[in-house]
């Protein structure tokens, strides 16, 4: 039996850091890593929302996976931030080669060009148990680049889209939670990716990073896992004139699961486990219409959890068990009077498309 | 002794492990390190996502002592430092082991790629065959402040080699020793702390091994995996970090037959600088007999040393395999040791206990010079 649902493509997961520094096996069900999660782990991190079972039960058949490490002394929120950009270099090879590894294993295959993701989308059409996912390879904070002459090796490490600063400040910007714009490390940074053709994602900007962005940069923009500030307030989500800019350069924003990005209600100083979410995926659709209603069109909205990216299910839309459950959006936007090209170009075809017309030209 | 300091080798330190498990940045000296690590400065994170609380170590905290500052201080110039991740069950209590082998091969890349970006910004130099090794040498005769330190890589547990098939690719980039197991059953076979030998996966490992020249290191092989693997591997061998059982008690240790048997290989066996490998009352096998502070004086170790060479009529077979700070730091160090820049004082400890010049040069460096040098020529 086919399966007729939607392709969904997620445009931002740390796989890496969670196999590795939270030490998830994510060839296992949620489930079964819920078990296996120690109890500090669970307290910290929350419970397991994304392996790779999850994925394809979902549907999610290709992925932006990230590399994620951090220059962040001052780090006193997850300590998980680094001293000096050797130490980032490091992680960041680490989260690459888990990827590969599960390349080897035949789990996922890496999404380089627009053949490979042809040849994934038809793979997704009617997948088998074995179909591999498809990995998109990003980077949140670009400090395990030591400098702009590692742009191309990173590139043909399968590099497709870095967001330059995470929270902190990195080596190129200011980032989440700080004041001030880019440091002038940037500019030969952005411009080695505009040779190569690296998509910059402006989430984990600064308003002031932002803008000097665009200002200096002309090549593909995107927002991997973006809000809209006009419905949750706060520097972590887009201005309108932000959105109306990143739909000018035909840019993709995705939405974000994250609580803290979706319930204006949600405490961050206070423990996941007590409190409830007051979002709902129909919240996460409010924020993918209202950028829709901007746009005039849905043609500049995706997908982009976050889900496991330092919290668990606690913190995601409350009836969200595990990433499977991606599946009840199309039943949300049907009923808010999305046509099926809308829904299926909000779920994967928005994406799919700004990766074309990037690696075409 | 004479003024010139002796170059050492250090035959078995975790540098990586340290920079990306515990974040420390080890082109800093030690003392800026205590000082970001002091516990009242560094504190305990009060927010729930924070890793010490995942890996529930708020309370242990492990006095770092190595840094490569430190170690051009100590005329410490060529160190084999690790890669190092293993496959484990999932527990707390083994926060440094991975789940899976694709992980340990993630997190054994992650340590390759710290020492290429430390090579990269000419804080180490890789030493990858004789010539690398006689320009690291010769460097260290006259050194200045900014001369790298040598790095020969080496594994601890092979779980981050994925199959046979990917041997080549870890010599290439540049692994030149490692030990099948570490804590625990892995992938190849038993480690410390288990009862067993290899599994059959072991064995197209060992051949791959042999295929590329790499030397392997007995260390943490269970007793019935130290047997299996001299049975059937006939290729170099050495014992990176390991003590003598005959005086520290425990399976960790090598018995005295496993020394010879390791030495008529002409292998070389590095000494642990650990109050837990020097201590004869503390025994790796009974956890009761274990303390939180060190007791015995770095010329300690001398006594593993006088052993060996008792046993072998020699000093041909002993070097440096400090493992300091590899999972504990100061606080279990020998008592007279503060940082690593205090092995260069172990010289006159060795001239003191009756070593001549030429012994004490063999120890310090020349037998892990010899072992790899004879390997590959």
């Amino acid at each position: 039996m086919s399966d007729k649902r939607p392709l969904i493509v997620d445009s931002h997961l740390d796989l890496g850091a969670n196999a590795i520094q939270i030490n998830r096996d994510l060839l296992q069900t949620a489930a079964s890593v819920r078990i296996h999660d120690a109890e500090p782990v669970m307290r910290s991190f929350g419970s397991c929302t994304v392996t790779f079972p999850e994925l394809r039960k979902g549907k999610v058949g290709i992925i932006f996976g990230t590399v994620m490490s951090r220059l962040d002394s001052n780090d006193s929120w997850t300590r998980t931030g680094m001293w000096c950009q050797a130490q980032c270099h490091g992680v960041g090879r680490g989260h690459l080669a888990y990827y590969q590894a599960l390349e080897r294993e035949g789990v996922l295959r890496f999404i380089r060009n627009t053949k490979d993701l042809d040849d994934t989308v038809t793979a997704w059409d009617d997948p088998a148990a074995d179909t591999p996912l498809g990995l998109v390879l990003a980077m949140e904070s670009a400090d395990p680049i030591l400098d702009p002459d590692q742009v191309p090796e990173w590139y043909d490490l399968g590099l497709r889209m870095v967001s330059i600063s995470h929270y902190g400040v990195s080596a190129y910007s200011h980032g989440t939670g700080t004041e001030g714009g880019l440091l002038p490390t940037a500019k030969p940074l952005l411009d080695a990716f505009k040779e190569v053709g690296i998509i910059v994602d402006l989430t984990h900007t600064t308003d002031q990073a932002f803008w000097e962005i665009l200002d200096i940069y002309d090549g593909p923009v995107a927002a991997s896992h973006h809000n809209a500030r006009a419905l949750t307030p706060g520097q972590r989500q887009l201005t309108d004139e932000m959105i109306k800019a990143i739909i000018e350069r035909n840019g993709v924003i995705g939405a974000s699961f994250d609580s803290w990005m979706l319930d204006a209600n949600w405490q961050r100083e206070v423990a996941c486990y007590n409190q409830t979410s007051g979002a709902t995926l129909e919240t996460v659709v409010d924020h993918i219409d209202y950028i829709c209603q901007m746009a005039g069109n849905t043609n500049h909205s995706g997908i982009g959890t976050d889900l496991d990216g330092g919290f668990g299910q606690e913190q995601a839309p409350r009836d969200l068990n595990t990433i499977a459950d991606l599946q009840n959006l199309p039943a949300i936007f049907e009923r808010r009077g999305y046509s099926e090209t809308d829904i299926n170009n909000i779920l994967s075809g928005n994406w799919i498309r700004l990766l074309k017309e990037v690696w075409a030209s | 002794m004479s003024e010139k300091p002796v170059l050492i080798i250090d035959g078995h330190l975790d540098m990586a492990y340290n920079a990306l498990f515990y974040r420390r940045d080890l082109t800093q000296p030690v003392h800026v390190l205590r000082e970001r690590e002091d516990p009242v400065r560094r504190g305990i994170s009060q927010h729930a996502d924070s890793l010490e609380r995942r890996k529930g170590i708020d309370d242990k905290h492990y006095t770092v002592t190595v840094t490569l500052p430190e170690m051009r201080k100590g005329h410490v110039g060529i160190m084999l430092s690790t890669i190092m991740a293993r496959v484990m069950a999932p527990s707390v209590a083994s926060h440094n082991s991975v789940r899976t082998q694709g992980t340990a091969y993630a997190r054994g890349q992650s340590h390759l790629h710290y020492y290429n970006a430390l090579a990269r910004e000419g804080e180490i130099t890789f030493i990858k065959n004789s010539a690398d090794l006689d320009a690291c040498v010769e460097s260290w005769q006259n050194p200045t402040p900014e001369t790298p330190v040598g790095l020969i890589l080496t594994a601890e547990s092979s779980d981050p080699i994925l199959g046979p098939d990917q041997v080549q690719e870890w010599w290439d980039a540049g692994l030149r020793s490692v030990s099948l197991t570490h804590f625990g059953a892995n992938t190849y076979g038993h480690g410390s702390g288990t009862l067993g030998g290899l599994y059959p996966p072991a064995y197209p490992l060992l051949d791959a091994l042999k295929d590329v020249g790499m030397i392997l290191d007995l260390t943490h092989a269970a007793d019935l995996t130290f047997w299996q693997i001299l049975d059937y591997w006939d290729g170099p061998v050495h014992a990176s970090h390991c003590n003598c059982r005959a005086l520290t008690p425990g399976q960790r240790h090598l018995s005295d037959e496993m020394i010879k048997a390791i030495t008529d290989r002409d292998g070389v066996l590095g000494m642990v600088f650990a109050e837990q490998m020097l201590s004869p009352t503390w025994s790796w096998d009974d956890p009761t007999t274990h303390y939180t502070t060190a007791t015995r004086p770095m010329k300690s170790v001398v006594e593993h040393i006088d052993h060996i060479c008792q046993l072998t009529g020699n000093a041909d077979h002993v070097a440096f395999g400090t493992d300091l700070d590899g999972g504990y730091g100061k606080e279990l160090a020998p008592t007279d040791y503060n940082t690593i820049e205090d092995l260069q004082r172990f010289p006159s400890i060795l001239e003191e206990n009756g070593y001549n010049a030429e012994d004490i040069d063999k120890i310090c460096h020349g037998n892990l010079i010899r072992l790899f040098k004879n390997n590959w020529s």
